[in-house]
């Protein structure tokens, strides 16, 4: 069997968009200097939503994973970084990292029951376990009952620091998990879930382990959720049962990636600026706004079900973070067929597979 | 003892109810591989339209089925043609996120109409009657629901079994591209299962919303409770989805008896140990 290379679609662009990366994050850092509290406690809202939409979408845009209980992370990351700040009394933007193991071990645990269904029963399955997650957190005492804790470890902080704090953290999370998410979609993983997606039976034939790679991404999108929970309570000081483990957040996760592009890593970003762009513009309507948010959404799947990232995509044949795997012309696999013939469809000009 | 006697059967008729929420999607999962994520919404919709035919006609809650079931029917039909039937059949992504996208429209849409307080079905003297067996107190009602649930369940797996119609859908359950051959138009086909399951949920909604009361958002967790029932039944076994949902019920109410406010947290207990236990379902003979 002869083997080919992948290769990634990069150019000699790179300088200078490093430079102007570069740049950009100066700007990014310097803003709790620039700009007032109310900016910043929305930018950190925006960043927050924006690492969940994208852990939403590496599960259900890659990983075949359809998360409707995706909340139940980031009840686990923000309950566990607030009951840990407050008994050791320490600031809380340190203990994140617990956030993050915390909502990983959770993860691990669940994938036990949970991974035993598939498909649309996966999604249900998740939803169950998050609202299970909520009826005992209202239940248990040491977190407050029904009445949930408050973040009293910030009492001592004051109020621009913990803006700040707040704000660079989100940043911080922001930036490794597009990182993070582009290491996983460019290494093994992600191309054993590309090819997963392809055609499960031609991939596990191949060898990949679904399983496995399915178990990974469901860890990392875990870890994400956690982390980027714990850090939108921060961003409020206070957690209740009924707000942390609701499904609204997986709903806006659901409406950012369905709006901005499933299955891209690109939709989210999107997503999350037409999400709070029309958030801050039409939600005084009350309930006719969720009613427009979920027509949209309806509207979206069925006339573009990529998203606005689709049409962007297709006009400009752009891919700014470099996920697309192109198949070179000169590779024809002759594979290993005796009679020397390549398949018919493997001889195609470069053919991308995302 | 006693005490716990009377829990138990009372499980068992509130199970017969969560089965008979279960079994529209235990349909539509069966014949049309999609799950609804609506369909706690449109079980919540079925008893506020009850509830508007009661007010109008001054009848009772079993009255007002007669104009209650052909219309959620249509709803239903209307649903699958218009929307549903764009989807059905791809990947599951798409079912379920049109499906939720509908779920948060029914949700505000009713809170805009109907504000969101929460009411019930007025029954008058039947929700107060109730037998006397053997020093165990059962109300009329939740046995009445108990029977009408049975009934529905030998009627579809009558229907299922006997019928032209139900062999169509187990033609279409076990494979669609070969049910188009021989003749079956399928979106037309879906159209009609959508509408009878509309019919069993309305069913299901005037029976619950008797026994509780509802609001606008008590939609996902009716989806849920139907779910589970499925899901513990065994996937494409009508009958387990009532057994599953009496499981449900049971868990339901044994675990309230311990701890008041732990009730559904039970019920979801039950779920997730049992799907460790057994993934094919309590009441599934095949292997999954």
């Amino acid at each position: 069997m002869t083997s080919f290379t992948v290769s990634s679609s990069r150019t000699a662009t790179r300088v200078a968009g490093t430079l102007l990366l570069a740049m950009l994050l100066l700007a990014l850092l310097a803003i709790p200097w620039l700009t007032g509290f109310s900016t910043q406690r929305l930018l950190v809202e925006a960043m927050t939503m924006f690492v969940i939409a994208l852990a939403w979408n590496l599960l259900a845009g890659f990983g075949g994973l359809i998360a409707i209980g995706q909340h139940a992370f980031i009840g686990v990351g923000a309950y566990s970084l607030f009951f840990l700040s407050n008994s050791l009394d320490c600031a809380p933007w340190l203990l994140l990292p617990l956030a993050t193991l915390s909502a990983l071990a959770f993860a691990l645990l669940s994938a036990w029951p949970m991974f035993r269904l598939s498909g649309p029963y996966f999604a249900v399955g998740t939803w169950v376990l998050a609202e299970m997650l909520r009826i005992a957190a209202q239940n248990t005492d040491v977190l407050g009952a029904g009445s949930g804790l408050s973040l009293d470890a910030m009492n001592n902080i004051d109020r621009w620091t913990r803006n700040a704090g707040s704000y660079w953290a989100a940043l911080a999370l922001c930036i490794s998990a597009v990182v993070v998410a582009r290491m996983t979609l460019r290494g093994r993983i992600g191309l054993a879930l590309m090819s997963v997606r392809d055609s499960e039976v031609a991939a596990t034939a191949c060898g990949v382990s679904v399983r496995k790679a399915k178990l990974w991404i469901w860890l990392i999108a875990a870890a994400m959720t956690g982390t980027a929970g714990a850090l939108a309570y921060i961003n409020t000081l206070q957690v209740t049962p009924d707000a942390s483990f609701s499904l609204n957040w997986t709903a806006a996760a659901i409406f950012i990636a369905v709006l901005g592009g499933i299955g891209t890593l690109e939709g989210p970003f999107l997503g999350t600026l037409l999400y709070f762009f029309l958030r801050e513009s039409f939600s005084a309507y009350g309930a006719w706004y969720f009613i427009g948010l979920g027509s949209l959404a309806i509207f979206a799947m069925l006339f573009s079900p990529g998203g606005a990232w689709a049409p962007i995509k297709r006009r400009w044949d752009w891919d700014p973070l470099g996920l697309r795997r192109l198949m070179p012309t000169d590779a024809t696999p002759t594979l290993s067929l005796k009679t020397g013939e390549a398949p018919p469809n493997m001889a195609r000009p470069p053919q991308r597979t995302q | 003892m006693i005490v716990w006697i009377e829990t138990f059967i009372n499980g068992i008729t509130l199970g017969a109810l969560y089965g008979l929420f279960g079994l529209g999607l235990s349909l539509s999962l069966g014949v049309m591989r999609m799950i609804n994520i609506a369909h706690g919404d449109l079980i919540v919709l079925g008893a506020y339209l009850a509830s508007i035919v009661m007010a109008a006609l001054h009848c009772g809650p079993f009255t007002s089925l007669l104009i209650v079931l052909p219309v959620m029917f249509c709803i239903g039909w209307l649903l699958q043609r218009c929307l549903l039937n764009f989807v059905v059949g791809l990947d599951p992504l798409a079912p379920l996120l049109l499906t939720f996208g509908l779920s948060i429209v029914l949700q505000n849409l009713l809170q805009e109409i109907f504000t969101a307080d929460t009411r019930s079905l007025p029954s008058g003297d039947i929700s107060l009657a109730g037998l006397q067996l053997g020093g165990v107190s059962l109300g009329l009602l939740p046995v009445l629901t108990t029977v009408i649930s049975v009934l529905v369940f030998a009627a579809v797996s009558l229907l299922l079994s006997r019928t032209s119609v139900g062999r169509q859908a187990r033609a279409v359950a076990d494979d669609l591209s070969t049910a188009r051959l021989v003749g079956i138009d399928g979106h037309r086909f879906f159209a009609l299962v959508t509408g009878f399951i509309m019919v069993a949920v309305s069913l299901a909604s005037v029976l619950y919303g008797i026994r509780a009361p509802f609001s606008p958002t008590s939609g996902p967790e009716r989806l849920l409770y139907s779910f589970e029932a499925v899901v513990l039944g065994g996937l494409g076994n009508v009958w387990g989805t009532l057994l599953g949902g009496m499981a449900i019920g049971i868990a339901q109410l044994m675990g309230a008896k311990v701890n008041a406010s732990l009730g559904p947290f039970f019920g979801h207990l039950v779920f997730l140990v049992a799907l460790i236990v057994r993934p094919q379902g309590l009441f599934s003979r095949a292997k999954s």
